[in-house]
């Protein structure tokens, strides 16, 4: 695994540097934007790990470079400038996840682990089901070419139904798929999930057959 | 002592003024009246006298003789107040109404026309006297003619005269005194309008007094807006070193926290958890410092603003969605896309941002943004199913807030933030039971 670290500041990069080597990365770190831009062209990482304050060039025009070149590996912003807008603006410059300064290490950690196993554990891959395309690595999705940002749990509740070849996927198992057996019972958030991702998409991608559950129409819109 | 009010002070002295400027009058009105009458009289007098000298001759021994004796009536009523007497120094005739007495000879020196006295007379009168020599024939003795009338109703009447003067006189001062006080509260009246935007402007440092009632107010109010500009821009001075501060405050604490982390690999793990403590009440600070100083200046902002809900919500979602912590959670949004509220845009994100991400972190499966308009204005709410809080707590949360600078990070935070943004917008922001469950944090724009 390896990971990408731009920091400009010595004792916070040192720090990032031992507690992601502990966690089993092989770690670059870079001290300034063109620096980061240049071995995140050039290089294949598992993750980045980029501060937006920094030398030369800074962290979102970094992050939107990249991501222009089709570099896809998972970035997460760690930032003093907490503020929403901030963070909005890192989300849609093409980050993963924001976290302000300053962090708990362990956290920043679980959140790098958690990006790498998302992206890393399945191929590069799509799935297509009519107007509807999963992208497995970037856990997003288009609809009729239009982008679509999907959260973690949206993503599942799609890609467990995608490979159901059609068969309809009652509420029940899909709140035991997403939330675990012991809380197969609780359908209410199935129905919000549904209501929320065809709002996101069409309101006729996910189909409801009565007496069975869901599943992804294949027509066309 | 001078007075403290500047009202009272105004009108006292000008009641005062008025008062000895209407005494004066007084004074010489009643002198000119009095002067005025005692010339009538005098010339009544006079013309009494000169018909006695056309009328006077000399006897043969050289007493006076009068052919025709003066018409009034009341020169022959005894004691009747009007007297004549002419005296030679052989004799001398008087009026009928003098009776047995006579008219006291003159001490002064005599000259060729009317002279005036007020000698006491008979009868235990004052007189007012006139009194001239004459000589009725060239080589005659010398005759002294006196007419007098008694000066009691002259001086009735002088007395009357003053008393209904004063009395119109106090009726003019009350009526002078009255304007006076008006034109005082009328000229006060300015500043007392200047006073009230003092007040507006000591809310809100963008206030300023509008333009001055009157021009000799302008520098005054000049003076007024000066210090307000001055104010507002000390104000946005000192938000904006508190705000930077907060921010370089935050790298060398994730520095400190690396060290921290150091120190407990080397084995100083209470000292490590201490550091740990202090850090989180530094960026606990901090974020509630940063969200003071985002609050102030919103109060400080003079423009319109209006900003859509639903793009705020959508974003805000997008980025929470991102953090391993909501893996299990749905956002639900519902707010129509035409729900515009009084906020600049990135305020809202702020206000959207530090509701959602409270609920998210104590939501157990769903989390509900919801927006609308109602009767009593525009809403936006936020609602979690999480263990929520209970209704006794619910007041004492937005204060635990302020509280979490020592005891560090976590529930309140969030709240307290939002409370601030929200009140801040001029919104109003209260806690219920979700129907989910958990907490419903609910701001409300009045309309």
């Amino acid at each position: 695994m390896r990971a990408l670290i731009i920091e400009d500041e010595a004792a916070v990069a040192d720090d990032l540097v031992r507690a992601l080597q502990a966690a089993g990365f092989v770690v670059d770190l870079a001290r300034d934007g063109d620096n980061a831009w240049f071995r995140g062209s050039t290089e294949d990482y598992d993750v980045a790990i980029l501060d937006l304050g920094l030398p030369r060039l800074d962290g979102l025009s970094v992050l939107r470079r990249w991501r222009a070149d089709n570099r896809a590996f998972p970035v997460i912003i760690v930032s003093a400038r907490n503020d929403w807008t901030e963070k909005v603006a890192g989300i849609e410059a093409g980050a993963d996840d924001y976290l302000g300064k300053p962090f708990e290490i362990a956290e920043l950690v679980a959140r790098v682990r958690g990006l790498v196993r998302r992206a890393g554990g399945r191929a590069s891959s799509s799935i297509r089901m009519g107007s509807l395309v999963l992208d497995t690595h970037r856990m997003s999705a288009t609809y009729a070419g239009r982008p679509v940002r999907l959260s973690q749990l949206e993503f599942r509740f799609l890609h467990y139904v995608a490979h159901q070849g059609g068969r309809a996927v009652s509420a029940g198992e899909l709140a035991e798929h997403l939330y675990g057996a012991e809380e197969a019972g609780d359908t209410n958030a199935i129905e919000a999930l549904v209501v929320r991702l065809r709002r996101k998409l069409a309101p006729q991608v996910i189909e409801t057959r009565r007496g069975f559950g869901y599943c992804i129409a294949g027509d066309s819109p | 002592m001078k007075p403290r009010s500047l009202r009272v002070r105004l009108l006292l002295s000008a009641t005062a003024a008025i008062f000895v400027a209407l005494a004066f009058a007084w004074f010489v009105m009643t002198k000119l009246f009095e002067r005025h009458i005692e010339r009538r009289v005098h010339a009544d007098l006079a013309r009494e006298g000169m018909q006695l000298a056309a009328n006077l001759s000399i006897g043969p021994r050289g007493e006076p003789r009068l052919s025709r004796e003066p018409g009034d009536v009341r020169f022959s009523e005894p004691a009747s107040g009007m007297y004549w007497q002419v005296t030679t120094s052989a004799g001398d005739l008087r009026s009928r109404s003098l009776w047995d007495q006579s008219l006291a000879a003159t001490q002064l020196p005599r000259k060729p026309e009317w002279n005036t006295r007020f000698p006491q007379g008979p009868f235990e009168e004052q007189l007012l006297l006139i009194e001239r020599e004459v000589k009725p024939d060239r080589d005659g003795p010398e005759v002294l003619i006196q007419v007098a009338t008694e000066n009691k109703s002259l001086q009735e009447a002088r007395r009357e005269f003053g008393a209904e003067l004063a009395m119109f006189l106090v009726l003019l001062w009350a009526i002078l005194s009255g304007a006076a006080w008006t034109q005082v509260a009328l000229g006060l009246k300015p500043l007392a309008r200047i006073r009230e935007q003092v007040n507006d402007l000591k809310r809100s440092s963008r206030e300023r007094v509008s333009d001055a009632p009157a021009r000799e107010i302008e520098p005054l109010v000049r003076a007024i807006n000066e210090l307000a500009d001055a104010r507002e821009v000390d104000l946005a001075r000192a938000r904006r070193r508190a705000a930077n501060l907060a921010h370089a405050l935050k790298t060398p604490l994730a520095a400190i926290a690396a060290q921290g982390r150091r120190v407990r690999e080397a084995g100083a793990t209470d000292a490590a958890d201490g550091l740990d403590r202090s850090i989180a009440a530094a960026s606990a600070a901090v974020d509630r410092e940063l969200a003071r100083s985002r609050a102030a200046e919103i109060r400080a902002a003079a423009t319109e603003v209006s900003a859509a809900v639903l793009p705020a919500a959508e974003s805000v979602v997008g980025v929470v969605e991102r953090a391993e912590f909501v893996a299990k959670l749905v956002f639900e949004v519902e707010v129509p896309p035409d729900l515009f509220v009084p906020v600049a845009a990135e305020d809202l994100l702020e206000l959207m941002g530090a509701l959602v991400e409270n609920a998210a972190r104590y939501a157990r499966r769903r989390v509900l943004i919801f927006g609308d308009r109602t009767a009593e204005g525009r809403t936006m709410s936020v609602e979690d199913d999480g263990p929520g809080i209970e209704p006794t707590q619910m007041s004492a949360v937005f204060e635990r807030g302020a509280r979490l600078d020592e005891s560090g990070g976590g529930h309140g935070l969030g709240l307290a933030i939002a409370k601030d943004l929200a009140e801040a917008t001029g919104a109003e922001i209260c806690l219920a039971r979700s129907k989910l469950g958990g907490l419903k944090v609910a701001v409300l724009w009045r309309n």
